[in-house]
């Protein structure tokens, strides 16, 4: 199974840093999530999850470093973490982690939407501060 | 003072307190030189700037993709048109939005405004998933972008429509952020 590797762009929208990693199962996505087709952006990222908790089916762990997603992106996180419920479900070994900027301003904010993340899809997520 | 030194108060005041405003499509390249521009003004308030970055974003991706009005850009893709200003004043920024809808679309946007005015914090998160859970399309589903806005602002959502022609209404958006 491939590796993805897409380098993250601050551009006219923001390209987030994928690294999807089939051999050591550690996944990361990082920087910022703003895109003109989220969507589009994002089916590869579920369809490489979903052959890798049905094939592979080795420990996952997520780590998601996120500064700034916008709404959109918002739901495709809430899709990604919905796959990683289901591989745990089905007895897959998945660790969620989120790093955070504890140092930022008004974190509050942020942390709040990581527990609307965990009430929706009934995954853990570890909180990480940097 | 008589209207024609009201007038010039108004011009004045308005001059004074304008950071941003813009009038035309929402496209991908405006909307990124605008966050350029919001960014660069609010350097020294990195709270503020990152809360005001996330309602434009917000606001700014509403008029792309639901404003009645619609001009192609340089590449002959379609965008939603409308104005956006971005105030200053004494203890906040204020952002303003107006873009033209259709009449049919009025009842549901007056009503996702109220419903968001109403909620308190809690009920207001609560909501958000619901919509986020909701598959895009769905009437009244899908679009959370207005909730995330109330979310991040410090003051309810100050919204108006006015009758513009027998189509379309004129949708007025106004966000309140705090300096500190």
């Amino acid at each position: 199974m491939e590796n993805i590797h897409i380098e993250g762009k601050h551009g006219v929208n923001f390209i987030p840093t994928v690294d999807f990693n089939a051999e050591t199962g550690v996944c990361e996505l990082a920087g910022e999530s703003y895109l003109e087709d989220t969507i589009e952006f994002y089916t590869p990222l579920y369809d490489w999850l979903k052959q890798y908790t049905t094939e592979v089916k080795k420990p996952l762990v997520f780590n998601f470093r996120l500064r700034y997603f916008n709404t959109s992106s918002s739901k495709c996180i809430i899709d990604i973490l919905n796959i990683l419920k289901r591989y745990e479900t089905a007895g897959g070994d998945v660790t969620v982690n989120w790093y955070y900027d504890a140092e930022e301003e008004d974190i509050e904010d942020e942390l709040e939407e990581i527990e609307d993340f965990m009430i929706e899809t009934n995954i853990k997520i570890n909180l990480v501060p940097n | 003072m008589n209207t024609a030194e009201n007038a010039y108060q108004m011009y004045i005041d308005l001059i004074d307190s304008t950071i941003i405003s813009y009038n035309g499509p929402f496209d991908a390249q405006v909307l990124s030189v605008i966050a350029e521009n919001i960014e660069y003004s609010l350097s020294n308030n990195p709270r503020v700037s990152k809360k005001l970055f996330k309602i434009f974003i917000e606001l700014a991706q509403n008029i792309s993709y639901y404003s009645a009005e619609r001009q192609k850009n340089d590449e002959g893709n379609l965008y939603g048109v409308g104005i956006l200003m971005l105030r200053e004043f004494k203890d906040h920024y204020s952002f303003s939005t107006g873009n033209l809808i259709e009449k049919k679309h009025i009842l549901p946007v007056i009503q996702k405004c109220e419903t968001i005015n109403i909620l308190d914090r809690q009920k207001l998160r609560q909501y958000k998933r619901k919509l986020r859970n909701m598959p895009s399309g769905v009437p009244g589903g899908g679009n959370i972008g207005l909730v995330q806005v109330a979310l991040t602002a410090d003051y309810p959502l100050e919204y108006s429509v006015v009758p513009v022609d027998d189509e379309n209404s004129f949708y007025i958006l106004n966000v309140r952020v705090n300096k500190n």
